[in-house]
């Protein structure tokens, strides 16, 4: 069993059909207590210094781990900076395969790259779909965490964040993961209702910030909605697995995020939205376009590295959530 | 009397509030203050306000950037870009405005509708639109911050987008032998270049300029000159944070006497 890393969410079940084990490095990195310091090794091989942390530490988890097989690039649907990241991947004799989700969402460019992938990584659709059934009754189960946040109300922000966002690669271990979400959902079935007086959307990328989500539960305020974190999760997917990453909306432009992040607004009776935005990062440019079409006061929070919220953005935050009480 | 601080990143200010004006104020350096009337006991900052020469001080309201990371014993904190809005309606009488605040390391702009703030913008991650880059702009031209702040006529081109390197550029233009005149314009129009984007974003009839950049007189020219808006600064532009402060707890004060 090899282990393939990658770059962001790609159609995890051709690598878990081909018996591989996905790493999705983003979570490998902003889960290593020294974050920090991986994206400072980047810059040391000649990252510069303003380039995504993202990217940065992207590059540090490879090189430095010894037990990364490959890895699967996003070329298209996330961002250029991951075309250099390949080619530095290369440089340091690490084998590297292009996904590309098509930018117009075509069908069957879609169903292309997806058969491409399996050949690249020796699986076929028989068993590709019979890991798709098994994910999506994972799947569904995380939906039902993600309704337990909204309409419940007892699940914390960061909890919704963690499993929805371990979806790209279920940590590696499909079983083991089902399993720490089923205790995690007998728990939160029966867990007292939680009593904040505002209700936050999270739109853009997952935080580089470690206390984020902690930070404004400390000030009376919760996270009951993650766009893209709910996007990796697919909770509703449909039979197709081509239509599945169809609908997947991250990779595909802002204007059906939107109509996305516009929905859930109205279904969870959210208070204001959070766009979190990587400094160096040319979805700070989409910043102006959430700012005009959604409806709600947006605060527009920018990290570059891992590490706890700083003081400029804790006092941001202060006064946004001030502001709609 | 209540007392209102404003612990600000370049000077701290203080005013007491009496009977609804303002009876003392006093701004100091912010390294100062820490040093000379801040005592740390029990994870608080104790402040010696007789030291201060304030008198007597039954209610303490602080706000600004220190407000985060430290405890004033005995105060009420709250975020600052509140005390900022509740100052600048008191200063001003006015409920509907936009609120422009260029402080030693900040740059906020707030909308005010109906004497509460609706929205508001921040620099984030850089500080070239700030008093700072003033200070360090006019020691460059070996001239004090209250004469720069007085030319606003044909100002030099000045493009670099780092604070830092804004004083080599400036250096060049030195060197190319423009007036202190036209480099001293050229240096307030890289302010106004820099909040314009914040100002356009957040509209309103009439703009209220405060904090210690507004103490001088060129950005509030330009201000009216580039954006056709009437630039309102009130009595005590550097103060209003402070004051806003304070006004808080009076407010409190008013409603609590009203009900009873």
């Amino acid at each position: 069993m090899a282990r393939y890393g990658m770059t962001t969410t790609v159609p995890v079940e051709i690598i878990l059909a081909a018996g591989h084990k996905p790493v999705d490095l983003n979570n490998i990195f902003i889960s290593n207590p020294e974050a920090a310091k991986m994206t400072e090794t980047a810059e040391e091989a000649g990252y510069p210094r303003n380039i995504c942390g993202w990217i940065k530490g992207l590059y540090a988890v490879v090189v430095e781990s010894d037990d990364i097989d490959g890895v699967i690039a996003v070329t298209q649907g996330d961002c250029s900076n991951t075309h250099a990241l390949m080619e530095t991947y290369e440089l340091a004799g690490i084998k590297t395969i292009p996904f590309a989700f098509p930018f117009d969402r075509d069908y069957d460019l879609l169903k292309l790259q997806m058969e491409k992938l399996m050949q690249a990584l020796g699986a076929d659709w028989d068993g590709v779909l019979a890991v798709k059934r098994r994910l999506d009754a994972v799947r569904a189960k995380v939906g039902e965490l993600d309704r337990l946040t909204w309409r419940e109300n007892t699940v914390s922000g960061w909890h919704n964040h963690l499993f929805q966002v371990s979806c790209s690669d279920f940590n590696g271990d499909v079983d083991l993961f089902e399993q720490e979400l089923d205790e995690f959902l007998a728990k939160a079935q029966h867990a007292p209702e939680l009593g904040e007086d505002l209700r936050l959307g999270f739109i853009g990328v997952p935080p580089i910030l470690t206390d984020l989500y902690d930070y404004i539960e400390r000030m009376g305020a919760r996270v009951v909605f993650n766009e893209v974190q709910r996007q990796f999760a697919m909770p509703d997917a449909p039979d197709d697995i081509v239509e599945q990453y169809r609908r997947y909306t991250y990779p595909y432009g802002v204007f059906r995020r939107i109509e996305d992040i516009k929905a859930e607004i109205e279904r969870r009776n959210i208070d204001g939205v959070i766009h979190y935005v990587q400094s160096f990062c040319f979805r700070q440019i989409e910043d102006m376009i959430f700012r005009e079409k959604l409806e709600v006061p947006i605060l527009t929070v920018e990290a570059d590295k891992p590490g706890k919220v700083d003081a400029r953005t804790r006092l941001r935050i202060d006064s946004f959530l001030e502001m709609l009480r | 009397m209540i007392c209102g601080i404003d612990l600000g990143s370049r000077s701290v200010k203080l005013v007491l509030l009496a009977e609804g004006t303002v009876a003392a104020e006093k701004v100091l350096e912010t390294v100062d203050f820490y040093r000379t009337y801040g005592r740390r006991s029990e994870g608080e900052l104790a402040i010696d306000f007789a030291a201060l020469g304030l008198g007597a001080v039954d209610e303490v309201v602080a706000t600004g950037y220190g407000r985060n990371t430290l405890d004033i014993a005995n105060a009420t904190v709250i975020p600052e870009l509140k005390a900022h809005a509740l100052g600048a309606v008191w200063q001003t009488g006015m409920k509907d405005f936009t609120l422009l605040d260029l402080g030693g390391q900040d740059s906020k702009v707030i909308k005010v509708r109906r004497g509460r703030m609706v929205d508001f913008q921040t620099n984030d991650k850089c500080a070239a639109s700030t008093g700072r880059y003033l200070e360090n702009m006019a020691a460059v031209l070996g001239i004090s911050l209250d004469e720069l702040s007085r030319y606003s006529e044909n100002p030099v081109e000045l493009s670099a987008t780092c604070a830092i390197f804004g004083e080599s550029e400036l250096i060049g233009r030195i060197v190319e032998g423009y007036s202190v005149a036209e480099l001293a314009a050229g240096v307030n129009y890289t302010i106004f270049k820099r909040v314009r984007p914040m100002l356009a974003a957040l509209p309103s009839e009439t703009v209220v300029f405060t904090g210690g950049v507004a103490l001088g007189g060129a950005l509030r020219r330009i201000i009216e000159q580039e954006m056709g808006t009437r630039v309102v600064v009130p009595e005590r532009p550097q103060l209003n944070g402070a004051i806003g402060a304070a006004v808080y707890a009076w407010e409190k004060r008013e409603k609590y006497v009203a009900r009873n």
